[in-house]
């Protein structure tokens, strides 16, 4: 239930992780996509105004498209992202991780109806806390999830050190930790690369700093530098 | 192969597909035309994706570390991202979804179309009757100031230049129609999510109120003004508002009684078929307000040429919804 990794397979075989998104951030989106509407309705009223009865007309028309059509457009014509998901870096998909379609976007979106009963989005806000996936009733519908829209991951940064060859032959996730033992190092205090380091006497055979120096040297020889 | 050599094999690939994604997933319509300018061509991409994913699936097997496995993944998320896209609707696409595969979708939700039907008709036929009889109860549906407002948008004897207004330009009465009427339409239809209740809610005080109106109006003796007025577009209006009810029941039905599919997935069918329906609903209910506001409302013409064309538009309505996408082939869809 703490876990908010959702795996979907691709045809190619490849297992996305998605991370859904919890009812927090998305009544954070979707309040910034009111204000937003809002903000385009009251800067077109001023014109509107003018324009008297024809105004109230254009008008009608104008809160109908925020209303309804907003959503939609914007989830299937920028990758699942309204303006208010896209500050919050959130993203609708299908249940299979693939783009959400127009007849997905649409049902999750007339449905918003439903998750607004009986006053502000209760049904919505208890359906996504009780859900594993954080699905409204319209996701559930639909079959879509909000997800976190992922930020690029920068490349590897073991710190250059002598290659130094571990005594023991390590497993494949015992190799993988010491690489991020030095991947993570530069966002860790010294004091904390020591401590952690220290708890690996077998394999660095050394206390401190130079316990710390061998398992970035044991890193730089896993990742394959001389 | 150790991890910095394989990094050093295909680091060029990898900038490259982020380049790509950046640059050509959705070019400006300027670059359009460009063809992969200092990246690789755009008809390359899916080859490019496919051994991305191919790397990722040998990082991840291979033990490499996790920010390297992580930064693959994302890669092939946001290309997952583009290779399965949407397809942008194309209009052959929409000219066959009202021609063929809304009216068929309509024949294949019979059962809940007839519901609806009843559920909508039966109120509204029975209040208009009803109140020929007991005129006064029209009393226990509206108050004073609503009666007062319909009897002084159809009162035979107004000089008004618009019927079925109080006030008001066409546009703004279209604006007005397409905001109130399409809202209620969808509602209408989301409301079935609550078991059908929304939906057949809706229905019922839609079929009492209308027929509570057509009734009155009739009774008081205004009823040629009003019956002209809504000549023209009560076949598409009521139509919908029968079929946004009818959508709204087959997914208060797959909640009910989803047969032999899991209730998530029988919710999920229901749901694409409600989302296909409100689209013609949608559709409808546009024609409806255009007519109610630009036809409809114009005084002058007179009542042979009103209720003729009213007519004609009820059985093309009736007509396309019974035959439409009857003799084409399927194409499978």
């Amino acid at each position: 239930m703490l876990d908010t990794l959702t795996h979907v397979e691709t045809p190619e075989g490849i297992a996305l992780q998605l991370r859904t998104a919890g009812a927090m951030p998305r009544v954070c989106a979707w309040a910034m996509d009111a204000l937003i509407r809002f903000a385009v309705l009251w800067a077109f009223s001023a014109v509107l105004a003018v324009l008297g009865k024809s105004g109230v007309g254009l008008y009608a028309l104008l809160l109908f498209s925020l209303m309804w059509v907003y959503p939609v457009l914007f989830e299937v014509l920028r990758d699942g992202q309204t303006p208010g998901k896209k500050f919050m870096k959130l993203r609708v998909v299908n249940a299979n991780g693939t783009p959400v379609t127009w007849i997905a976007s649409i049902v999750r979106n007339l449905l918003r109806t439903v998750d607004m009963l009986p006053f502000g989005y209760a049904f919505g806000l208890v359906a996504c806390l009780g859900d594993a996936r954080s699905r409204r009733l319209g996701d559930m519908v639909a079959g879509t999830l909000v997800v976190y829209a992922e930020t690029p991951a920068g490349a590897s940064t073991v710190p250059q050190a002598p290659a130094v060859h571990p005594p023991v032959t390590l497993a494949l996730g015992e190799r993988a930790a010491i690489i991020e033992f030095g991947e993570r190092a530069s966002q860790l205090t010294p004091e904390r690369q020591q401590e952690l380091a220290a708890l690996l006497p077998m394999l660095t055979r050394a206390n401190g700093a130079l316990a710390v120096q061998r398992l970035n040297g044991m890193a730089n020889a896993l990742l394959g530098r001389r | 192969m150790k991890q910095e050599l394989f990094q050093s094999r295909h680091e060029e690939e990898w900038t490259a597909f982020a380049r790509w994604l950046d640059e050509r997933s959705r070019p400006k319509a300027n670059a359009r035309a460009l063809d992969g300018e200092g990246v690789f061509p755009d008809g390359e991409f899916p080859t490019a994706y496919r051994r991305l994913c191919q790397q990722l699936a040998l990082a991840e097997r291979r033990g490499y570390s996790a920010k390297l496995v992580q930064r693959l993944r994302d890669l092939v998320e946001r290309g997952h991202l583009v290779f399965y896209r949407p397809r942008a609707p194309r209009l052959r696409r929409v000219v066959d979804f009202f021609a063929v595969e809304f009216p068929r979708l309509v024949r294949a939700q019979r059962a809940a179309m007839i519901a609806a039907a009843v559920l909508f008709y039966a109120p509204f036929v029975g209040s208009i009757l009803l109140l020929q009889v007991k005129p006064e109860l029209v009393h226990t549906i509206f108050g004073p100031e609503q009666l007062a407002s319909f009897e002084n948008m159809y009162d035979p004897a107004s000089k008004a230049q618009r019927i079925g207004r109080e006030s008001g330009s066409d546009l703004m009465m279209f604006g007005f129609y397409i905001l109130n009427n399409v809202s209620i339409g969808f509602r209408t239809f989301a409301g079935g999510l609550v078991a059908g209740v929304g939906s057949v809610f809706v229905l019922i005080m839609n079929g009492v109120m209308i027929g509570g109106v057509a009734g009155h109006l009739t009774a008081i003796g205004y009823g040629g003004p009003f019956w002209r007025f809504v000549a023209g577009h009560s076949g598409p209006e009521l139509t919908a508002i029968v079929i946004s009810g009818g959508a709204g029941l087959q997914i208060g039905m797959a909640l009910i009684a989803p047969g032999r599919r899991s209730r998530g997935r029988a919710l999920v069918e229901a749901g694409a078929i409600g989302a296909k329906l409100v689209l013609g609903v949608f559709a409808m209910l546009v024609f409806a307000a255009f007519v109610e506001a630009y036809w409809s409302s114009i005084v002058w013409i007179p009542a042979p040429v009103k209720f003729t064309v009213g007519g004609i538009v009820w059985i093309a309505i009736l007509l396309w919804l019974w035959r439409g996408g009857r003799d084409r082939a399927d194409h499978g869809s």
